[in-house]
């Protein structure tokens, strides 16, 4: 422990030599074990590290709590001059909501129930302020219109489920800022929601925070939010703070090895941004249609409206959108997890969407998929050899001593260490079990791979290794791939073309060049300015955005007749909305669903 | 993976472990006396022996009966229990009971075991209207009272002890259907089955492969729980007349026989075996209890 560590005057928050640690059989866990930081007034300071690295547990020891059987061993927190881990109970709970306010990862899980919005936001302020009834009223209604929800006077009365998640969250803002904390610790408050929600979201808290000049810690594990809205980067790393640089500097040039792992792809150039275009086609598939039956009634949710994509050899095509876009849905259609509502798939020519299973099966060997959640797509009972197995028992008449070799080899090719054959996927880090995922994948030689939000739940350094790794196997092998997710920052990294979603129809389509620098539908131009690209040297706090959509996203069972944005889109006109959308072609060779864009108005 | 550092001892689970110690002792212990119980009972347990309803030694004269029957100094085989009404000495059938008691249970809990997660498995990965008649019939089974069916099941196919496993696997099949169907169901929608799916393994294969071992454990753990309820329900069949046929040692024949007795203040033909039946059935649901606190803790 480092001993009179000077405190400067300006310091709200100091923590010096914070050490946590948690019993466990044989031992104990140490998430924590010497963890110093300043926070300044007013200042936005953003934490990163992997998942398990302590960032939950930083957040709540600052409030004096660690979850039992849990301790802290040492250390000191001193906020405002206070000695917070020497005050007692009562005194630390006065603190935490009126001085120190918190907003926790799942919105609804954070707010109770059975409560009214307004009534919780007001328990919370009259915990700590001394207010009558209609005051504290008042003072709900005010919050949730600062949070900027339409219509607080109706909202107050509503009930956590009447919420959409953007709201329940903009109602956890408002009952984290109703005291007018001087600390704000936000953990990882967007994970979850969509970019546009997201960016909205943090908008909201970063236009708050300036008002009421709280100070903010940010934990999250996406480097974008925290190039967007910080002024200093924390890095947790093995229990300790291991960067504590300014934004810029630290995305310019990281010093820990961490770090700089961490931020591997930002510091090179968008490579794979050259499109291939002399690529054969690989996969074609021609007005796809699914549809979900509703239970009960003879209504349909439309997940995909009639896509045509096409794949080439040795490319990956990228897919985004938000939640409900329907981008997953095409690609378990295409693997045929998904019986086709109408339409067809071409594979290397063969018609495969309506080809009975039984012969399809067969073809599987030579496409593949990889599933969002890497733990979750292995069966936990089987060892890694077995897992990597199971696709070669299908597949091949190779004998056993030539399965294990080819097992060993495919371990190899995905940077998997060979000593974990005889483990269990249960106690592997998630990057290496996707790798797992990946090398299962890979195991029957296929040509193409659809790579379904393969980052999403993974860490900042795991998604780092992943996309590198995903390159090199894509230029050894010559594989195809359609890489399925919500994260642009990473489909920037990895795709050569891309297609952009929205209600189940491609709404843009061109190179990843293309549609990034200057999308043209008015829906891609509104989910590129949503993104939160990791760049401190652009951030969006310092160009306020006008693309921004307004309303809600209409129903997939309650379509629009014409253009399905018409309610949303900035440059509506009336023929929008009674005109069907088609996908045309651009002088760049782009496509866009958007008849405006296509006569060149917008 | 990051830093499970040897500083100091664990800390342990003492109450669980306890308790899953005392379960595994009893289960043990009936284990073995239905593995040698007859054999190492004092008398035969179906010969009358010495005088009728003769009363257990008092306390006070257990060490020295006890010093006697070891070093083998006694005369005429003591009778620790007690005798009942028909001379047969009570602590021989008590422990070579476990012998007909545990059979039928284990018999009767395999049976439905095998039964109910072939059906649950089948009802929970391809849900059909096939199989949704057969969960409502098998809700019919189980909202029957336990009792009365087992007794006319009995009653119809005659009283051997096949039938009576026979009619105890009918009443806890749909427990077993139920319990596997909710976890197949659970399963099924797993990423692992959808991958299994992707690398082109039939249907049937991924149920038999990915999904049964995965969704066996809860049926596994509702074993334990079973074979001691079986037990309860084989001397509960007994007492009724509709077990298992006399002189067979069974802990429900010999309370049974023993009831009328009680009011005349010779309690011990029937309190003994009772006390065997309680034990039983404790360490059963304990050990069953331990092992799913400990299923769902892993």
């Amino acid at each position: 422990m480092k001993m009179h560590k000077t405190v400067t005057p300006e310091a709200l928050l100091a923590v010096d030599g914070l050490c946590v640690r948690y019993p466990m059989p044989g031992g104990w866990a140490v998430p924590l074990r010497d963890v110093g930081f300043r926070i300044a007034p007013g200042e936005m300071v953003g934490l990163i590290g992997d998942a398990g690295s302590g960032k939950s547990t930083l957040a709540l020891a600052l409030l004096g709590i660690v979850r039992p059987p849990g301790e802290i061993v040492s250390g000191n927190v001193t906020f405002a001059g206070q000695d917070l881990l020497g005050l007692d109970e009562d005194a630390l709970r006065a603190l935490r909501g009126r001085d120190i306010g918190v907003i926790v990862q799942n919105p609804r899980a954070a707010l109770n129930p059975m409560l009214r919005v307004g009534r919780q936001i007001g328990n919370v302020y009259r915990a700590h302020n001394p207010a009558g009834r209609t005051e504290v009223r008042q003072k709900a209604v005010d919050m949730l219109a600062q949070v900027g929800i339409n219509d607080p006077e109706r909202r107050v009365a509503s009930y956590a489920h009447e919420l959409s998640g953007g709201m329940a969250q903009r109602a956890l803002i408002a009952m984290a800022l109703s005291s007018a904390p001087r600390l704000l610790i936000a953990d990882e408050p967007t994970s979850g929601l969509d970019v546009t929600i997201q960016a909205q979201f943090l908008d909201q808290m970063w236009r708050n925070v300036q008002e009421t000049g709280s100070a903010v810690l940010l934990i999250s594990q996406d480097l974008g939010v925290i190039a967007n809205y910080c002024d200093r980067v924390l890095v947790l790393h093995e229990g300790r703070i291991v960067e504590d640089r300014p934004a810029r500097t630290f995305f310019a040039a990281p010093e820990h090895p961490y770090a700089q792992e961490v931020l591997a792809l930002q510091r090179e150039d968008m490579a794979n941004a050259e499109a291939d275009t002399e690529g054969t086609p690989l996969i074609e598939i021609e007005g796809l249609v699914k549809h979900f039956p509703l239970r009960g009634t003879a209504k349909v949710v439309q997940a995909v409206g009639g896509a045509d994509l096409t794949i080439r050899r040795g490319e990956t095509l990228g897919l985004v959108g938000e939640s409900g876009s329907g981008k997953t849905t095409v690609g378990r259609c295409l693997m045929r997890l998904e019986t086709l509502t109408d339409g067809a798939i071409r594979y290397d020519g063969q018609e495969i969407g309506t080809m009975p299973m039984a012969a399809f099966r067969g073809l599987r060997a030579r496409m593949q998929i990889v599933l969002q959640d890497p733990y979750d797509s292995l069966d936990p009972r089987w060892t890694v050899e077995r897992i990597l197995r199971e696709p070669l028992d299908v597949h091949t008449r190779l004998s056993a001593a030539e399965k294990r070799d080819r097992i060993g080899v495919l371990m190899d090719m995905v940077g998997l260490d060979r000593a974990l054959r005889n483990r269990r996927p249960r106690g592997l880090g998630s990057g290496a079990l996707q790798r797992i995922n990946i090398a299962r994948a890979l195991a029957t030689e296929p040509e193409f791979v659809v790579l379904d939000e393969p980052t999403s739940v993974l860490a900042p350094a795991a998604v780092t290794g992943l996309i590198q790794l995903l390159r090199r196997l894509q230029a050894e092998l010559g594989l195809s791939f359609l890489f399925i997710s919500h994260d642009l920052t990473t489909v920037g990294h990895l795709c050569h073309r891309v297609a952009v979603m929205y209600l189940g129809q491609i709404v843009e389509l061109g190179t990843v060049d293309q549609v990034f620098r200057a999308p043209a539908h008015p829906y891609a131009q509104s989910l590129l300015a949503s993104h939160l690209f990791p760049d401190p040297e652009n951030r969006r706090v310092d160009q306020p955005d006008t693309r921004a959509l307004s309303g809600e996203i209409p129903s997939p069972v309650d379509l629009p007749e014409g253009c399905y944005l018409a309610t949303r889109c900035p440059f509506v006109m009336n023929d929008c909305r009674t005109t069907k959308q088609t996908l045309s072609p651009l002088p760049d060779g782009r496509q866009v669903r958007c008849m405006r864009v296509a006569r060149g108005e917008i | 993976m990051n830093a499970a550092e040897q500083e100091t001892a664990p800390v342990r689970r003492a109450g669980v472990d306890t308790l899953f110690a005392i379960g595994v002792a009893l289960v043990a212990l009936v284990v073995f006396l239905a593995a040698v119980g007859p054999g190492i009972a004092p008398s035969d347990p179906t010969l009358a022996s010495g005088g009728v309803n003769l009363p257990p030694p008092p306390l006070a004269e257990w060490p020295g009966l006890l010093a006697g029957a070891i070093f083998g100094t006694l005369e005429t085989p003591v009778h620790w229990f007690g005798t009942d009404a028909s001379g047969f000495d009570v602590f021989s059938r008590v422990i070579a009971a476990p012998r007909t008691d545990l059979t039928i249970a284990l018999a009767a809990n395999i049976l439905s075991l095998v039964l109910g997660v072939f059906l649950g498995l089948i009802a929970g990965y391809f849900r059909n209207g096939a199989t949704e008649f057969m969960m409502r019939l098998s809700d019919v089974l189980q909202s029957f009272p336990v009792f009365i069916s087992a007794m006319i099941l009995v009653a119809l196919a005659g009283r051997s002890t096949f039938n009576i496993v026979l009619a105890l696997s009918l009443l806890y099949t749909p427990i077993y259907i139920r319990l596997t169907r909710a976890e197949v169901m659970a399963q099924k929608t797993r990423g692992f089955v959808e991958a299994a799916r992707a690398i082109g393994l039939t249907e049937l294969q991924i149920a038999l492969r990915h999904v049964l071992p995965n969704a066996l454990t809860p049926a596994l753990i509702q074993s334990s729980v079973t074979i001691g309820f079986a037990i309860l329900l084989t001397a509960g069949l007994s007492f009724v007349g509709a077990g298992v046929r006399p002189p067979t040692p069974e802990w429900g024949l010999m309370i049974s026989t023993g009831a009328n007795q009680i009011i005349l203040g010779e309690w011990w033909p029937s309190v003994f075996p009772g006390i065997a039946i309680s034990l039983t059935v404790f360490g059963f649901a304990i050990l069953g209890n331990a092992l799913e606190r400990r299923y769902e803790d892993a």
